[in-house]
């Protein structure tokens, strides 16, 4: 229960801020994450020791605006979503964004809370791959990912 | 590799490039020339013996018979990444293999998958996968007078500024994905020598029809493309997360959709020329 009520990020995590947003990279999963603006301010809070409502009372003294809860809480799920909480055993009730968007309303002081994810490319992933009827010893090789073993070339792409 | 080690190796010659010792020995005599040019730009020759990564290049020889092909084979390391009666095609599978691994190993630099060129002293970035038209976009922006860096790798050292990788580029001139080699003088430009900062990441990708009409984009968001197209970032995330950091500064993210290249080229210059 504690970690419901008092999230925690999770450790094994390398972040860099970018401006207001911040890039984490989770070393485990080798997913890159980009928080917005509140999400990040969210996450940074995420100590263990704070509730989320504690959360929003320093959000919104950090960002000298009323921030509702629900948004909070909608950062804390998107953030669980993505992994970096610690991972709570016994399931969070989350939040969806279309209700927390309507709860929230439209006139809301802050940037909702955003997370967006992509999974770290292979080094064969981020390199110009070899095209149709080129040698390939592997799929990896290949832009379709399909290198045929017998003749030893890339099938499409 | 005792097996390989054991044929009769004609020549051979030890490289660094980017702090990357690489080795590659031929079978035959005449054949290393043809290897020269696929080498990664500003290779230069080692006299260490050692090497993180040996090319092993076995040319057939002798005359076809029927029923009998003739391969030629190589190998990187112990592991056979080749098996192709067409020399160039096995020699090609060299240079992609190579380059790869350079951009892999090396921990002087950070390498992104991305067309660069430069203009008015700072650099222009087109991070993308293959196929999604970094070449075409390079070509029409050296046709529009920038100074050609490369059309496959983004150079980036520990400040943060980018270094040219300025191999010919390689285009498709048809539909078949057999690429013709140009370089940059070829195609009337000049190739950049000294290291730019980065001044505009430009996310685009094609569709026929599609109208150019670039957005702006974060520099979270636009790190975030940044490190999709980063070679080492499972290797050497703390590294990669550094230099991108340094590397987006001043940088301006834009995105879209793009047709013709001439079209988004003349854009992106214009673009580029408003943010100075």
């Amino acid at each position: 229960m504690k970690e419901r009520q008092f999230p925690r990020a999770r450790l094994n995590c390398l972040s860099r801020e970018f401006g207001k947003e911040v890039l984490v990279y989770d070393l485990q999963r080798d997913v890159g994450h980009c928080l917005n603006s509140t999400a990040a301010a969210t996450w940074k809070l995420c100590d263990g020791n704070n509730s989320p409502s504690q959360i929003t009372r320093t959000l919104s003294r950090q960002l000298s605006a009323r921030v509702d809860e629900s948004v909070v809480r909608l950062a804390l799920d998107l953030l669980a979503n993505a992994n970096l909480l610690v991972e709570p055993k016994v399931p969070v009730e989350y939040l969806s964004r279309r209700v927390a968007v309507r709860r929230i309303g439209i006139a809301a002081a802050i940037a909702l809370p955003l997370v967006t994810s992509i999974v770290a490319p292979m080094p064969a992933q981020a390199a110009s791959c070899l095209h149709n009827n080129q040698p390939c010893a592997n799929s990896a090789m290949c832009c379709s990912g399909v290198c045929v073993p017998i003749v030893g070339r890339c099938l499409g792409g | 590799m005792k097996k390989l080690d054991r044929l009769d190796w004609a020549e051979g010659l030890t490289l660094s490039t980017f702090g990357v010792r690489a080795g590659v020995r031929v079978n035959v005599l005449g054949v290393l020339p043809r290897v020269l040019p696929l080498l990664p730009p500003g290779w230069k020759k080692s006299h260490r013996v050692i090497v993180e990564r040996l090319y092993s290049l076995v040319v057939a020889q002798g005359c076809e018979r029927a029923g009998v092909r003739r391969l030629h084979l190589l190998y990187a390391d112990s592991t056979r990444i080749a098996r192709d009666a067409a020399l160039n095609r096995v020699l090609a599978t060299l240079e992609t293999d190579l380059h790869r691994y350079t951009a892999e190993a090396t921990s002087d630099m950070t390498f992104l998958h991305a067309g660069v060129v430069g203009w008015q002293g700072s650099a222009i970035m087109f991070p993308g996968p293959s196929l999604s038209g970094k070449t075409t976009l390079v070509r029409e922006m050296l046709r529009l007078g920038a100074t050609y860096y490369s059309d496959e790798f983004a150079v980036v050292d520990s400040s943060g500024l980018v270094h040219p990788f300025a191999r010919p580029l390689g285009i498709r001139e048809d539909s078949s994905y057999a690429q013709t080699k140009y370089s940059a003088e070829e195609l009337g430009a000049t190739s950049g020598v000294k290291p730019l900062p980065m001044g505009m990441a430009v996310i685009c990708k094609y569709e026929a029809g599609a109208r150019w009409q670039p957005a702006p984009l974060s520099q979270g968001q636009g790190a975030l493309e940044l490190l999709t197209n980063s070679v080492a970032v499972r290797s050497q995330p703390d590294q990669t997360l550094r230099r991108l950091q340094k590397l987006v500064r001043h940088t301006i993210f834009i995105q879209g959709t793009r047709d013709e290249a001439h079209k988004a080229a003349a854009s992106i210059l214009n673009l580029s020329c408003a943010h100075k």
